[in-house]
């Protein structure tokens, strides 16, 4: 049972870090990026760490997402310039 | 009776998760993926108050306690951008 969880939790993990890889949206890659480390939390959780898996959702899914948040809108939607390929 | 229960909820959980990240991946426009993200947060802190009873041991609650709070702040973050636009 709680192996079959932890492969849930990890194909959810490869599934977001695929996403945030592939999406063409800046936000939306941003957000997929925070599930991953969303679903690694709970992965952590489930086997046994509680320690990590709370500095994980507050590092991982709060703080790093803030600061993505604020650099995409500093930086204003950069991603239609030659880093495109 | 306890047993069904927590079967029952797993498997909840379980479908949560599927057509959570199936929405994730589908999603037509960037709202529906912010919105199966914040569906996605609340199903894992179901799934962590499901093994906190499972497992016996009450300090997981902290970590969903932690992780709601953090996840209301992530999204309130993202919904603001989303209004405002750039």
């Amino acid at each position: 049972m709680r192996e079959l969880v932890v492969y849930l939790l990890c194909a959810s993990i490869i599934a977001s870090g695929l996403l945030a890889v592939r999406l063409a949206s800046l936000m939306a890659a941003m957000v997929s990026g925070g599930l991953a480390s969303l679903f690694a939390a709970v992965c952590y959780v489930v086997l046994g760490a509680p320690d990590v898996a709370m500095t994980e959702a507050s590092i991982g899914s709060g703080l790093s997402t803030l600061i993505f948040l604020y650099a995409i809108r500093r930086t204003a939607g950069a991603e239609d310039s030659a880093w495109r390929s | 009776m306890a047993e069904g229960i927590l079967v029952v909820s797993a498997v909840l959980i379980f479908f949560g998760v599927a057509f959570g990240v199936l929405r994730l991946m589908l999603g037509y426009t960037l709202v529906d993926r912010v919105a199966a993200v914040d569906l996605l947060t609340v199903v894992s802190i179901s799934l962590i108050a499901l093994d906190a009873h499972v497992a016996g041991r009450f300090i997981y609650l902290d970590v969903a306690l932690v992780y709601g709070v953090l996840s209301f702040l992530a999204m309130l973050a993202v919904a603001r951008y989303l209004e405002r636009g750039f």
